[in-house]
């Protein structure tokens, strides 16, 4: 007897898949259902099936993020409205990958599948879950590659938002950090060195110890008589200096 | 009356100097011609010295003083031009005695109308130059100008490319169609009723792009059905509270500019929250403003996290639509969430 779970944060469509299910495969026993990563998580480490269907849009921890936990316990298909993700990872024998609303014939082939591999073995094959979990990762991490988007400013009492594709630049000022956009400027606690870390560096680029700017607001870039660069930005009559340390920057324009 | 000042640069400065150099020439031959004054070669060194000398004083005077308006102006061609004849002459004749060892005879009236000469001649060639000038930088500004309204009408139609391209997220679209897909079966009245507010939004989502203005009350409606259906979707996760005054349901507004705040609060707020949470529109107006606000409760904000286009592209489209008058505002909520307000003048053409 094979046990399964279903994770999905909508009440409807768990109803809707567990119908199906019983349709088609009615020896499995669905034995909990999750509405969010954390848990799905709890379920599969309480009842150890050996399937899980997980949405990969959870609230929590995602159906990726519980993937890469569970991998080497169950295995995964994954139930998803639209696929933003690398089928074709999936499409190998380990993994299954449904698209949602749930069709009867597809999911016949899934369960077919699934119980190819259920013979075979209950649990995972070890190199298998092992390159699952690889894969996984790395759709993951590539989820979450996260630079810094927004620049918290104190606004009297609330706290302002500002993206950061909307900063000219960033300017050390004793403890602070001044932040320059059309609207004016403000300043910010986070310093230059933490800002370099967090930014993107293909749109932010050190020009200076205590100066970053947005390469995106660079007019043009010229050569004062000392030898530094001196930048001039879209909109903003100011000129930015760029020291000889950073100047590799602009070596190939 | 205010003027542009001129730009002092290496190109100008060297274009000028032989362009007054070779209009000194025709002035020494026109003089020779004429029989007014001695022999060419004094007639052309004494002008090319005046030319050139006068020449160099207007444009250091430019480029130390930069005239930004026309009395400055005329002063400054005024003093140029008299050092430039009093040094010229008196370069032009040390010239002469030292290197032609000739001798220009001295006599009042000589020097007198030598230097009126000059003047003339100097004031009338300064006002062509400065003509020409201004000419030019009156021309590279035209051009600048239609360059800027070309780039504004390309802005406004990529906006409105994008809105067309934003409007239905592919997510959205499929999750809503496996609910209405099961609920068919178990629950046929709802099924109904979410297929009316699928039909009601894609409707008015995509015909109304086509059209330039709704009304509030037109755009909230189209934020109810989709709401709605998120609410069947997220069962008790999501609870919404709309507040509009009923004098502000007819005012005209651009369509789809709310919406997307609405949907990025749900996305990024509260879809990821376990416990879910609420939303609340309120329309208010401040004298001669409107202000719409988008408040969640979702998760605690991440300077983090992406909004995609949808935040980046309201603010586009508020810029293009309102310029300077049109603001985004974004704010932490406390304790958590996110507050976005869209501010707009009450009064626009």
């Amino acid at each position: 007897m094979h046990k399964a779970i279903i994770a999905d944060d909508e009440r409807e469509l768990r109803n809707y898949l567990k119908t199906m299910l019983k349709e088609a495969w009615p020896e499995l026993v669905i034995c909990g259902e999750a509405a969010n990563g954390n848990e799905a998580l709890e379920l599969v480490s309480l009842n150890r099936p050996q399937i899980a269907f997980l949405d990969i849009k959870m609230p929590g921890l995602s159906g990726m993020d519980v993937a890469e936990k569970i991998a080497h316990i169950c295995r995964i298909v994954f139930v998803t409205a639209y696929d933003q993700y690398a089928v074709e990872a999936f499409e190998k024998e380990a993994v299954d990958y449904l698209v949602k609303p749930v069709m009867k014939e597809r999911l016949e082939q899934t369960i077919s599948r699934l119980k190819r591999q259920l013979e075979i073995s209950d649990s995972p094959v070890g190199d298998i879950s092992e390159l699952v979990g690889q894969v996984i990762k790395r759709l993951n991490d590539k989820e979450k590659a996260a630079y810094l988007r927004w620049i918290r400013i104190q606004v009297r009492d609330d706290t302002g938002l500002i993206p950061v594709d909307d900063v000219f630049y960033f300017k050390a000022e004793d403890k602070y950090t001044l932040v320059m956009t059309k609207e004016g400027e403000s300043l910010i606690k986070k310093s230059i060195k933490e800002l370099a870390e967090e930014l993107d560096p293909d749109h932010f680029w050190q020009i200076h110890r205590g100066s970053i700017v947005n390469v995106s607001k660079i007019d043009k870039v010229s050569r004062s008589l000392t030898g530094r660069g001196v930048l001039k930005l879209k909109g903003s009559p100011e000129l930015l200096t760029v020291s000889r340390n950073y100047l590799h920057y602009f070596k190939q324009m | 009356m205010q003027i542009k000042s001129l730009d002092v640069n290496r190109n100008v400065v060297l274009k000028d100097l032989l362009l007054t150099s070779v209009i000194s020439t025709f002035v020494a031959i026109f003089l020779t011609v004429n029989k007014i004054k001695g022999p060419f070669i004094a007639s052309f060194i004494i002008s090319q010295c005046i030319g050139l000398l006068t020449c160099g004083s207007i444009l250091f005077l430019h480029w130390i003083i930069k005239p930004k308006n026309l009395t400055v102006l005329i002063l400054i061609s005024f003093l140029g031009i008299v050092t430039g004849v009093a040094i010229g002459w008196n370069a032009g004749t040390f010239i002469l005695a030292e290197y032609f060892s000739f001798h220009i005879p001295i006599s009042d009236d000589y020097f007198v109308r030598t230097g009126f000469l000059g003047f003339t001649i100097c004031a009338v060639i300064s006002y062509f130059f400065l003509l020409r000038e201004s000419l030019k930088k009156s021309k590279k500004e035209a051009e600048e100008e239609r360059l800027k309204r070309l780039s504004i009408e390309k802005g406004v139609l990529e906006a409105n490319l994008k809105l067309l391209q934003a409007q239905i997220e592919p997510h959205f679209l499929f999750n809503t169609l496996s609910n209405i897909f099961s609920l068919i079966d178990t629950d046929k009245a709802k099924s109904k009723a979410m297929l009316k507010d699928l039909i009601n939004y894609l409707r008015t989502s995509l015909s109304r792009t086509r059209r330039d203005l709704i009304t509030i009350g037109e755009e909230i409606e189209l934020i109810k059905s989709y709401l709605n259906i998120l609410e069947v979707r997220m069962s008790d996760r999501l609870r919404y509270k709309i507040e509009l005054p009923g004098d502000l349901k007819e005012h005209p507004f651009p369509p789809m500019l709310l919406q997307p705040l609405v949907e990025n609060s749900v996305k990024h707020g509260l879809e990821p929250k376990i416990e879910g949470g609420e939303i609340l529109i309120r329309v208010t107006e401040d004298r001669d403003i409107i202000r719409l606000e988008v408040t969640d409760t979702g998760i605690q904000f991440s300077p983090y996290y992406d909004s995609g286009v949808g935040i980046s592209n309201v603010k586009e489209r508020l810029n293009l639509l309102y310029g300077e008058m049109g603001r985004l505002i974004l704010e932490e909520n406390k304790p958590s969430g996110l507050r976005a307000i869209i501010e707009v003048p009450k009064n626009h053409a």
